[in-house]
């Protein structure tokens, strides 16, 4: 029997782990080289574009302030915008629902007897399968964007929000239209495949008795469009059919197009890192524009219909937790910039129209099924998105919603409840055995202990990690640490404790996090002695979770318990007065970012004011005294010499700026490469995962060939990244040792 | 400095503000894909300009002006296989389109076309060599200054109107093609 070859459509609608399985499957197999080639591309033309916009985050301050702000008053913004396209002569239309939509716009075309139409890019007529109902009446629907148009060949959904066949590289797109166009005209280059389709759409432009459009913004005041693309299929679609509907999400409209102007520059730049993309139009439609009779079907006049779409934005706006969604202006920077999607696309990592981490509450709030969030799973939380998003749309804090929302229908299991018991859980959050594992990272790191090092040798035991992987979805082929038979807090009691001959110098409490005291005992010891070198008085807190654990499976309430503990913990030791210095990473970003949603404003201000990275901590020390770091670390007693190879933790980016602690290694004598990618594929429990463990492993190949790349240019280098599972994660990888900075900078002592 | 035609352009009409924004607009068209040259502010230069362009292209249609002087565009109207009242079958064989832009833009190399009235919304669109005649005291800065002058384009704004950067384009076949279903080249002319 042949295999049956999976098509995208077959997988897009991700209801259950299952599909997603399979998707992620179909991507990596399939569309992954094209996709990552093309995200990756877009990705660094973005970072050069922002980076020269002159006052890139003042925009996207504008940016979000207008979009609250248009949010919060879109009723009387629809209002306004009914009497401004009736005013100019068109008619306007608001749907409460995709039926709705549709609906509507097939009586229009009922009415003009239209036979053929054309369609600019629109994914809110994806949202609404407005295609299928309205070849169902028999009416010829052309898609004219070049994209669109290979998907409609294909029979695809969209990949990616701005390129929908992001994963289509030039030879497939060869191989697809010799198969669906049966021609024997060149097809070999880009210019050729476009001019083929440029040719077979010109007549459809000429031809068509209406064009239907989308819409990137709309200004309720005088019911203006604006329309941004490169192809010109937008301009001709407005102009060539005497008959133009524009169909857009309640979300697009701004006051007035005084509104436009940040949002232009700040779009192309987002989107295809361009300054400007080659066409940007403001209309306001219908056109004062003579109707050409291209169709030869005599005199026409122009006519216009804006419908306004709700299908669930309505109700989002009023989803506390989830409304930042609808601020997206669908510019794809959140897709490039995910490490994930970079190497699976939206046909992996997507749903039927939206993709990427935005799309999980997008394809929810427009479908009203929640299990259709299931691709928030690829969501790591390494957040190297929001500082990418124009409207700073904390995408990460959506997806750990949504997930809790899926945990919330978890049906009850005996392994769960024995977790559960196990752990010490509370039995009101509902949790998945798996999620409960990782979640109480520190209660299993203490039960291993405890009973270590039998707990190591059953691990060893043939089938241990098959069960392993059974029961908790721990894949097998993951290096496990073994358990270490003392944490760093039990280790390093006698170390810290106020000595008659400590050094008189500043005092400064290090925050002993579960990762590190149970995962990396030895690294935190190296941690207090680079500060006691450095003329540091010490305090090691009591080892506690954070919430970070708990909060990347989704379980909010558990996060939120862990932090005030931890809070009301590091208050009353007085910990928030003297600098509170962080190893992990993920930690770190929990306390600077995750704890803003978790605790008071006064707790998280406290905690926000005095925690700090610990080596970005040192370069600072030394910077303010004035002192010279190479008396204190010596990198002559490092053998393997001065080139280290180094992958900033993607959280650590998020929070804080880690071109700190390159600058401080460069300072010791080091030459530092830094590696250029978003994120190292791990993400804390996400590459244990069995079902992500090949995801993991693909988004870690282009970090190993940037080492690869650096050891060959310039040769050897030691291996240095700054958190937990990124050093699993390059060690898994390079089968080499990789260091902690502190692991680095304790061996120069 | 020289144009196409070894002339001396006459930059030494442009104020060192001007001038430092026109440099911009000059790189920026570059790296869009389109081409630019400075001519004397007059009817000859522009009709100059656009048919040394056209080279033996025709017919070349013409846009009304609506912000310069219909003056400009005279000698350039009376031109053989010059139309400026196309019909259906000029629009879809004529390989050359001229309008005026009533805006450029420095940071982005972009122009500014009308498209709301009359016909340049056709014909910035349809022909494959757009020509584009602007006055370079509507040289902006950044687009964000279109909408924040008021005096700028009376009387108020342009009900319709697009910022052309470059000729059309896609990267949807697989490498950067330009020339998909807009102009395939785009020259500016700017009055000086």
């Amino acid at each position: 029997m042949a295999k049956h070859v999976i098509s995208p459509r077959e997988v897009a609608a991700k209801e259950s782990r299952a599909i997603l399985r399979c998707a992620i499957r179909f991507a990596l197999d399939t569309e992954s080289a094209a996709v990552r080639h093309n995200t990756r591309s877009f990705n660094l033309n973005r970072y050069r574009a922002t980076a020269a916009l002159p006052d890139y985050d003042a925009l996207k301050d504008e940016a979000r302030r207008i979009k609250e702000h248009a949010l919060a008053n879109h009723q009387t913004l629809v209002q306004r915008l009914s009497e401004s396209v009736t005013r100019n002569g068109g008619h306007f239309f608001f749907a409460r629902d995709a039926q709705e939509a549709r609906q509507y716009i097939q009586e229009i075309c009922k009415r003009h007897r239209v036979r053929s139409l054309v369609k600019g890019k629109s994914m809110t007529s994806e949202e609404i399968h407005l295609n299928g109902a309205l070849e169902h009446d028999g009416i010829r629907v052309v898609e004219t964007d070049l994209a669109e148009f290979i998907l409609q060949a294909a029979d695809e959904q969209p990949s990616h929000i701005i390129a929908p066949a992001i994963h289509y590289s030039r030879e497939r797109i060869t191989a697809l239209f010799r198969r669906k166009f049966q021609t024997d005209l060149p097809l070999d280059t880009g210019e050729d495949l476009t001019r083929f389709a440029r040719e077979l759409l010109r007549q459809d432009f000429l031809a068509a008795d209406a064009g239907i459009t989308g819409a990137n913004l709309v200004s309720a005041n005088c019911g203006s469009l604006l329309l941004v693309e490169s192809e010109a299929n937008i301009r001709l679609t407005c102009i060539a059919p005497p008959l133009h509907i524009a169909l857009a999400g309640l979300e697009k409209i701004v006051p007035s197009r005084r509104e436009f102007a940040p949002f232009i520059e700040l779009l192309a730049a987002s989107a295809t890192g361009q300054p400007l993309t080659s066409y940007t139009s403001v209309i306001q439609p219908p056109l004062a524009v003579p109707v050409v009779d291209f169709r030869g079907a005599g005199p026409a006049t122009r006519e216009f219909h804006l419908v306004i779409l709700d299908n669930g934005r309505e109700a989002l706006a009023h989803d506390a937790q989830l409304k930042e969604a609808l601020y997206c202006i669908r510019c794809s920077a959140c897709l490039n910039s995910c490490a994930n999607f970079q190497v699976l696309g939206g046909h992996g990592f997507g749903g039927a129209t939206y993709s990427g981490g935005i799309g999980a509450t997008w394809e929810v709030a427009t479908t009203g099924q929640l299990k259709l969030a299931r691709f928030s799973d690829l969501c790591t939380g390494c957040t190297r998105c929001v500082s990418q998003c124009p409207v700073r749309i904390d995408v990460p804090g959506l997806n750990v919603e949504l997930r809790s929302r899926l945990n919330m229908s978890i049906p009850f299991s005996l392994p769960a409840r024995a977790m559960q018991v196990l752990v010490g859980a509370s039995p009101s959050e509902p949790a998945s055995a798996q999620q409960l594992f990782f979640a109480h990272y520190d209660r299993v790191a203490r039960l291993g202990m405890f009973f270590a090092p039998l707990s190591n040798y059953l691990l060893k035991v043939p089938g241990a990690r098959w069960l392993l992987e059974k029961s908790f979805g721990i894949d097998q082929r993951r290096h496990l640490a073994p358990f270490p038979r003392k944490t760093w807090v039990d280790t390093s009691a006698d170390d810290v404790a106020e000595k008659p001959d400590a050094p008189p110098g500043p005092e400064v409490v290090v925050l002993a996090d579960v990762f590190t005291n149970y995962g990396a005992p030895e690294r935190g010891r190296d941690a207090l002695r680079c500060l006691r070198a450095a003329g540091l008085r010490v305090c090691l807190t009591k080892s506690m979770p954070d919430g970070r654990a708990a909060l990347s499976q989704g379980m909010i309430e558990t996060a939120r318990t862990q932090a005030e503990t931890l809070s009301k913990y590091l208050a009353a030791e007085n910990a928030t007065e003297r600098p509170l210095l962080v190893v992990e990473p993920s930690v770190l970003a929990m306390i600077l970012r995750e704890y803003r949603k978790l605790l008071s404003a006064e707790a998280f201000a406290k905690l926000q004011n005095s925690t700090i990275d610990l080596v970005q901590f040192l370069a600072r020390h030394f910077a303010e005294q004035g002192s010279d770091p190479c008396f204190v670390f010596d990198i002559h007693k490092f053998g393997p010499g001065p080139r280290v190879f180094y992958h900033a933790h993607c959280q650590l980016r998020a929070v804080s700026d880690p071109s700190i602690t390159v600058d401080f290694l460069r300072r010791l004598g080091f030459e530092v490469t830094c590696s250029q990618v978003e994120c190292c594929g791990m993400a804390g429990s996400f590459g244990y995962k069995k079902d992500f463990y090949d995801v993991s492993e693909a988004v870690s190949e282009e970090l190993v060939e940037q080492w690869k790349a650096a050891e060959s240019a310039l040769g050897p280098h030691t291996l240095l990244a700054s958190g937990v599972s990124c050093i699993e994660q390059l060690q898994g990888a390079t089968e080499r040792a990789v260091l902690h900075p502190v692991e680095l900078l304790a061996k120069l002592l | 400095m020289h144009n196409n035609d070894g002339q001396s352009e006459p930059v030494n009409l442009v104020s060192p503000a001007q001038q430092s924004h026109l440099k911009q607009f000059r790189e920026q068209v570059s790296t869009t894909g389109g081409t630019i040259e400075l001519v004397d502010r007059s009817p000859e230069g522009v009709r100059h300009a656009v048919l040394a362009r056209a080279s033996t292209s025709r017919p070349i249609l013409v846009a009304e002006p609506r912000y310069l002087s219909p003056d400009y565009f005279r000698p350039l109207r009376s031109e053989e296989g010059v139309l400026t009242n196309p019909k259906a079958d000029d629009y879809r064989s004529a390989p050359v389109g001229v309008t005026e832009a009533f805006a450029a833009v420095a940071r982005t190399g972009s122009v500014c076309v009308d498209v709301g009235a009359d016909i340049a919304g056709y014909v910035s669109l349809l022909p494959r060599l757009h020509i584009v005649v602007v006055d370079i005291d509507r040289l902006v800065f950044r687009p964000s200054d279109l909408f924040r002058l008021e005096q700028f384009a009376r009387p108020t704004f342009h009900r319709s109107f697009v910022f052309i950067s470059g000729p059309s384009a896609t990267a949807d076949m697989g490498p950067l093609v330009r020339g998909v279903h807009g102009p395939h080249e785009l020259h500016i002319v700017v009055l000086c």
